[in-house]
């Protein structure tokens, strides 16, 4: 059987594709962001509220990093811990969203028929809501509101987002032959869809949660620009930049820095969203 | 000779429709033969016949609308959950395009040790033993490749993969669906020589799916002809291909090209195209494009008909050799 | 006007891409006369597509470079602008693609393509290029071309869209057509509908065909020329006869051996050829064929070998160690 040998000697490695230095300074950014979410509270910086009547609409100094604002309160320190709100919206609200989407699109698309076409049906009219006015509509009704029912809320509105794009990725995948060879082997539906279907759809799942974090983090900061977030006094970057609006000629650093950390942040996530999808993406490495 | 041979595989009245009302298509439409035990078939015909579809509804992998699939006289057509998964062991189907029949994000190893692992037939040491040695069978040296990712592999490559795991739970028939037709000549002259080894080796039964007529007279021992969802001649391939006697095998053989020069081109040139299998010619299938059909042909649909020993033809007016 | 329409000499294509260059074409030398079919075999990856898009002048500008020469009709195509190729394109060569459904576009009704280019390239009026369109359109062998005039793309047949894909090449009438790969994806029958078709349009409108296939059987019968190539380099060419009867390369040979015959009986075993070919970015000094070749000696693995000529007029291979006359069981 010597003549059946593939004596083919050379199989090229993989072309090392790089994620490239931006990608992990991105990532540097965004750990910095959460460690400072999380560790708030044990960092060296001034009561969030605490209100230094001395240092009103003060810029930038040694003492008030970042300045004051109009009632004397640390922008600095606000930044560091609005960041909680914006990043446990983001966080919290994709959880759901995805805890609920993902499994439901993965099934629907796998096993399609009647399971699928309710699922979708349903999803469809959903989806044709305008979703932000529903969420505008029930956060302004459902009082008082808590940053656990922001995040209920959005969350749920992101379900058949989550589950159309989940769907339609599980959808290329499951029509694939080595689907097929799977199923004609035996294997079981569980083992399908651990084995061949969530490694193949996890790239972009990953990528479309990060820009769903960024989504969500921009749409709590559109809330809260309508002062439908957390109520003040507790920051966020949403509503530090809505205060900052009647002051904003005499104090500037009000404004930029909240709109700063956003911006950034925001950058930083859809940065890395699609640095991971060309990255993971097999087919476009040729063979 | 084929009456002493058991038949390991016997369908009858196969049909696989899609869709519903008026958008229903028929893609197989009352298909029925026999696969005997340790022979090859081959299944002809043009693209869109139904060949794929077949193949797959003898696998469960699509429903059929009605008919019987019988492997070794259990009736598999009926079968759900466990016991299907279990008849499914005992056939594997492999597929057209070597690429995507192969995860590309697991390792070879992985892919073919699947079956093994789904069934926990064999584990820990054995497992992996049997693992590398279906690979050294297929000639994909494991020590070098059985770590590799499967998009790291070329098209014949692939191929093997496929089939080192299709042997895995050592079935008894196997299903190969235009598996050389998107290899080059040369690593297709590979394949096609490998299955042949291992169908010896394993004492496989094959249904061999094919378009390129010359591919399938190698590997066969009979063949099926099949034209919009129908089998219009089955036979001995030498029988079949020496003196075929449906109309359409004719043109078919005459359309295949010789890799000589002196072949003869003048072979009369089929005209048209297949209709859509929307909409059907009634009565002989093949009656739009046969330049023998009679008003009898639009009425009256030929059934397969014995004209010698194993050669079935359904055609009412048959090519027959005096 | 010299008799010959096509001269490439020693035409080199290189890829520059991220794991280092790619010599698809690597010195191919040949011409073609006016009414020939050449036809031009070679596996995947053997450089036949980029060898007939250099020879359109279809090759992007960056990252590829191309050397040697290509004289068609007395016009240099290698390192002509693309407006100097504008004037040359449909009129003087024309291409069909393997993919009919990438040629052609498929928002916009097929006759309407076809007028665009005679309107456009050949200045006719609308009414003109209506009737002229039709007419090409049965000419290619179109049912009620009438009525098919209106349709999109996507609601032909793969054999009806190579088939309007050829109407749209021949619009111009151009000189030399290359047909890449025409019929593979196609039905049998289907395929000798299309072969036939191109070699009765060669006769009617008298213009040379380049015909470049994996499939010998394509060829033999329709080609009165033959290349075979093998990692971006001629291996052997010379007349159809030659090449099938007393073929000298070890590699046509294989060819020719591996693929499976319809008169085999069943159960043949086929000459393989081990391995497969060569990954072009590694450069190698020898022989293309060497790793894979039943014939080669140490030399080589170390020398590339030339095209020298054999007995026949225009038949030359390259190969140290040729086959003799008596290797050819089938000889004749
Ligand atoms: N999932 C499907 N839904 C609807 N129609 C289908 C489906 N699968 C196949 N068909 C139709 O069934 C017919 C037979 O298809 P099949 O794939 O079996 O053909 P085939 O003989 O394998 O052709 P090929 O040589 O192109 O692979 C075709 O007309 C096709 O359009
Ligand atoms: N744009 C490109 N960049 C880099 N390499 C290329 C490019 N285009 C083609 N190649 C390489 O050139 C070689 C020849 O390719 P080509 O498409 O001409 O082969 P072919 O003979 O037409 O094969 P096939 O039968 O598959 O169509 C291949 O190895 C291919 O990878
Ligand atoms: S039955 Fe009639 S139409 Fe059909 S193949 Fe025979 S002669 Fe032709
Ligand atoms: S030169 Fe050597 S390696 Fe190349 S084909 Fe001839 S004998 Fe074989
Ligand atoms: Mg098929
Ligand atoms: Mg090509």
């Amino acid at each position: 059987m010597s003549d059946l040998l593939d004596q083919s000697p050379e199989i090229e490695p993989l072309r090392e594709q790089r994620l490239g230095p931006l990608f992990w300074i991105c990532v540097g950014w965004l750990s910095l962001n959460v460690l400072g979410a999380i560790f708030a509270n044990v960092l060296p910086l001034v009561n969030p509220l605490y209100q230094n009547y001395n240092a009103i609409n003060a810029g930038p100094s040694l003492h008030h990093l970042f300045g004051t604002d109009d009632l004397g309160r640390d922008i600095l320190s606000r930044v560091v811990f609005g960041s909680r709100v914006s990043l446990a919206v983001g966080s919290g609200a994709m959880l759901i969203g995805f805890g609920i989407g993902m499994p439901l699109g993965m099934l629907a698309a796998y096993r399609r028929g009647r399971l699928d076409t309710i699922l979708t049906a349903v999803m469809y009219v959903l989806l044709a809501f305008p979703a932000i006015i529903a969420v505008i509509a029930v956060i302004s009704f459902w009082t008082p509101r808590t940053l656990f029912k922001i995040i209920v809320v959005i969350g749920l509105a992101s379900v058949p987002l989550v589950y159309r794009v989940i769907r339609s990725a599980t959808l290329a995948v499951a029509t694939k032959d080595y689907v097929t060879a799977a199923k004609v082997q035996g294997s079981t539906d569980r083992r399908i869809l651990f084995r061949e279907l969530l490694p193949n759809i996890a790239p972009i799942a990953v990528s479309f949660l990060l820009i769903g974090v960024a989504t969500v983090v921009t749409l709590e900061g559109a809330l809260a620009f309508l002062g439908l977030s957390v109520n003040p006094p507790t920051p966020s970057w949403g509503n530090m930049i809505n205060e900052s609006r009647t002051v904003m000629a005499q104090n500037p650093w009000l404004v930029i820095f909240p709109s700063l950390a956003l911006c950034l942040f925001l950058l930083c996530l859809n940065f890395i969203g699609d640095r991971l999808r060309s990255y993971f993406d097999v087919t476009e490495v040729k063979l | 000779m084929s009456d002493e041979r058991r038949p390991l595989l016997k369908v009858r009245d196969l049909t696989v429709t899609f869709g519903k009302g008026a958008h229903a298509v028929s893609a197989v439409a009352g298909v029925s033969f026999d696969i005997y035990e340790g022979e090859t078939l081959g299944l002809v015909g043009e693209s869109g016949c139904g060949k794929s579809t077949t193949g797959k509804a003898l696998m469960k992998i699509l429903t059929p609308s009605s008919g019987t699939v019988e492997l070794d006289g259990v009736d598999i057509t009926h079968q759900r959950g466990r016991a299907l998964r279990h008849a499914r062991t005992r056939m594997q189907m492999i597929f057209q395009d070597p690429i995507s029949s192969l995860n590309p994000r697991r390792r070879v190893r992985g892919i073919v040790a699947e079956p093994l692992d789904a069934w926990k037939t064999v584990t820990g040491e054995q497992r992996d033993r049997l693992v590398d040695e279906l690979l050294n069978q297929v000639g994909i040296d494991p020590e070098v490749y059985g770590d590799r990712y499967a998009r790291q592999f070329s098209g014949g490559q692939c191929q093997r993969i496929s089939i080192a795991r299709a042997l895995a739970m050592r079935p008894q028939f196997l299903i190969c669906d235009e598996v050389v037709s998107a290899l080059d000549v040369s690593v297709q002259a590979q394949i096609l020589n490998l299955l042949e080894d291992l169908k010896a080796e394993y004492g496989l039964t094959l249904l061999f799916i094919a378009h390129d007529l010359a591919v399938v007279k190698n590997i066969s021992d009979r063949v099926a002809v099949m034209y919009l969802g129908r089998i219009g001649e089955i036979g001995p391939s030498e029988v079949l291909y020496e003196a075929p006697a449906h109309p359409y095998t004719k043109f078919l053989l005459g359309a295949a090209l010789e890799a000589d020069p002196e072949s003869a081109t003048t072979g009369a040139v089929l005209e048209g195209e297949p209709p859509s299998p929307l909409d059907p010619p009634s009565g002989c299938r093949f009656r739009s494009r046969c330049p023998y059909a009679t008003e009898r042909c639009a009425i009256e649909e030929p059934v397969l008909t014995e004209v010698a020993p194993g050669h079935q033809v359904a055609c009412h007016f048959p090519f027959i050799a005096q | 006007m010299s008799e010959r329409l096509l001269e490439v000499t020693d035409l080199r294509t290189t890829f520059r891409t991220v794991t280092g260059s790619v010599p698809a074409v690597g010195g191919v030398s040949f011409d073609l006369k006016a009414n020939e079919t050449l036809g031009i075999v070679g596996e995947s990856g053997s450089g036949k597509t980029v060898l007939a898009r250099t020879i359109m002048g279809l090759q992007p500008r960056t990252n590829v470079e191309v050397t040697g020469s290509v004289l068609l009709n007395g016009h240099q195509v290698v390192g002509a602008s693309e407006r100097t190729m504008r004037t040359m394109w449909a009129t003087e060569v024309a291409m069909v693609f393997q993919d009919p459904m990438t040629s052609l576009n498929p928002v916009m009704r097929i006759g309407r393509q076809i007028d665009e280019t005679l309107r456009v390239r050949l200045g006719m009026d609308r009414r003109a290029a209506h009737d002229r369109a039709l007419e090409l359109l049965t000419m290619v062998g179109i049912p009620s071309a009438q009525s098919r005039y209106r349709a999109y793309p996507t609601e032909l047949s793969g054999g009806m869209r190579q088939r309007v894909v050829i109407a749209t090449a021949l619009a111009c009438s151009p000189k030399l057509l290359i047909a890449d790969e025409p019929t593979t994806g196609l039905d049998v029958t289907i395929q000798a509908q299309i072969l036939n078709l191109l070699d009765s349009l060669k006769q009617q409108l008298s213009m040379s065909v380049i015909l470049i296939t994996h499939d010998l059987g394509v060829v033999a019968t329709r080609a009165s020329r033959i290349i075979v190539m093998y990692a971006g380099r001629i291996v052997e060419m010379g007349d159809t006869r030659d090449i099938f009867y007393h073929h000298r390369m070890p590699y046509t040979r294989a060819l020719l051996e591996s693929s499976p015959k319809v008169t085999n009986t069943p159960h043949t075993r086929l000459a393989v050829i081990p391995g497969r070919p060569p990954n072009l970015s590694t450069p190698h000094p020898g022989c293309p064929f060497a790793p894979r070749c039943a014939y080669a000696t140490e030399r080589c693995h170390v020398e590339a070998p030339t095209l020298v000529a054999a007995s026949a007029p225009g038949h030359r291979f390259a190969c140290w160690n040729p086959l003799t006359e008596t290797d050819h069981p089938e000889a004749r």
